[in-house]
């Protein structure tokens, strides 16, 4: 019981501090749920990361994933809601008044001083993601393709996704 | 555009276009379907709900829901539009987890993980380039990136701290009244 708490809390803040979106939080989460606190292991939590990629919505809700392996269907339902009515609650409020503060000196100064914090943290979220995926020549070259294609073609990223997952099935064998 | 929309039509679209918006720039569907094809805002208000959704706390698709909802049909439209994105696929992971945990990972599906996963380092990897691209105008704000990404990602840093330390920065470095209003020099 009181590690579900700790969990539920645990995703409360870390959804506080998702600035520039769900991937600038992936290094802090992973610090928390895999070394901390054990819910899942390194290897589960980028699969889990893979799968919340493969379906529809954001894939922060890979909380829901861990969740689920922690404490099951309540597991998976609170680590959902500590991660995002907080936030919703502090976008709708903002919302509400952005009209009026966005012209103000500060309010541009946040802007330009928040995104390139929100880049660099995303950019610690992909290397995260590298340690945990990529480890011999095989993963290395997938992302690498995985990359270009997107990069250069007006590819689907779920059939790329896809099609990386078959390169691994013939190549890792 | 003037009349709000009623919050069950918000969250019917949004269940839909929330459904389909699978893989990198999830924004772009949302685009397409509310400015595109049905033209219920203009191309300044999406963009304007965008950056408020990028710059606050919180998944950016998410808040994206919430800001677009929010606009459309009010608050009612704001939590209607998120739960409309979140229900569908928080469901299908509890079932791909239930499955992935349960059986455990034959040889054959660990190898298919594994490049999945592969290939979504090269998507996201992307996907930060491409967003870094219109936001990385200045040499203060590489600076703020590059010395956030150090910290947080090789250095362990933590993240809370480096937020605070970096935000206190950023701000300094952006002061209004800094290079007056004219916005960032290369």
């Amino acid at each position: 019981m009181s590690d579900l708490l700790v969990m539920t809390w645990t995703f409360l803040w870390l959804s506080l501090i998702c600035v520039g979106g769900g991937l600038g939080v992936i290094p802090e989460m992973q610090r928390q749920v895999v070394t901390k606190h054990g819910w899942v292991t390194a290897r589960e939590f980028v699969d889990g990361y893979t799968l919340a990629q493969l379906t529809p919505g954001p894939t922060m809700l890979v909380v829901t994933f861990v969740g689920y392996r922690a404490h099951g269907l309540l597991g998976a339902l609170l680590a959902t809601i500590a991660t995002f009515l907080p936030t919703s609650l502090v976008v709708v409020l903002v919302a509400a008044h952005w009209q009026r503060v966005r012209t103000h000196p500060w309010a541009v100064a946040a802007e330009r001083a928040l995104l390139p914090i929100g880049i660099g943290l995303s950019t610690a979220g992909a290397y995260t993601l590298a340690r945990s995926a990529l480890h011999d020549v095989v993963t290395m070259a997938i992302a690498l393709a995985a990359g270009v294609a997107l990069y250069h073609g007006r590819v689907s990223a779920i059939l790329v996704v896809v099609l990386g997952g078959v390169a691994g099935w013939l190549l890792l064998r | 555009v003037s009349e709000p929309l009623s919050v069950a039509r918000v969250v019917r679209v949004f269940t839909l276009t929330g459904i389909l918006s699978i893989g990198g720039g999830r924004a772009a569907f949302f685009y397409d379907a509310l400015v595109t094809r049905r033209g219920w805002m203009r191309v300044e208000e999406f963009l304007q709900d965008f950056t408020v959704a990028q710059l606050l706390p919180g998944a950016t698709f998410a808040n994206l829901s919430i800001t677009l909802g929010h606009r459309l049909a009010g608050v009612a439209g704001a939590f209607g539009g998120l739960v409309a994105v979140i229900v569908p696929g928080g469901v299908i992971l509890i079932v791909l987890a239930a499955i992935y945990l349960a059986r455990g990972l034959t040889p054959d599906v660990a190898t298919l993980m594994r490049g999945m996963s592969a290939a979504v380092v090269g998507l996201v990897a992307i996907t930060t380039v491409r967003m870094a691209r219109p936001a990385l105008v200045s040499a203060r704000s590489i600076a703020i990136a590059v010395v956030t990404f150090v910290a947080v990602g090789p250095l362990h840093v933590n993240t809370p701290l480096a937020i605070a330390v970096m935000t206190v920065v950023g701000l300094w470095l952006n002061r209004p009244g800094r290079d007056g209003a004219s916005g960032d020099r290369a």
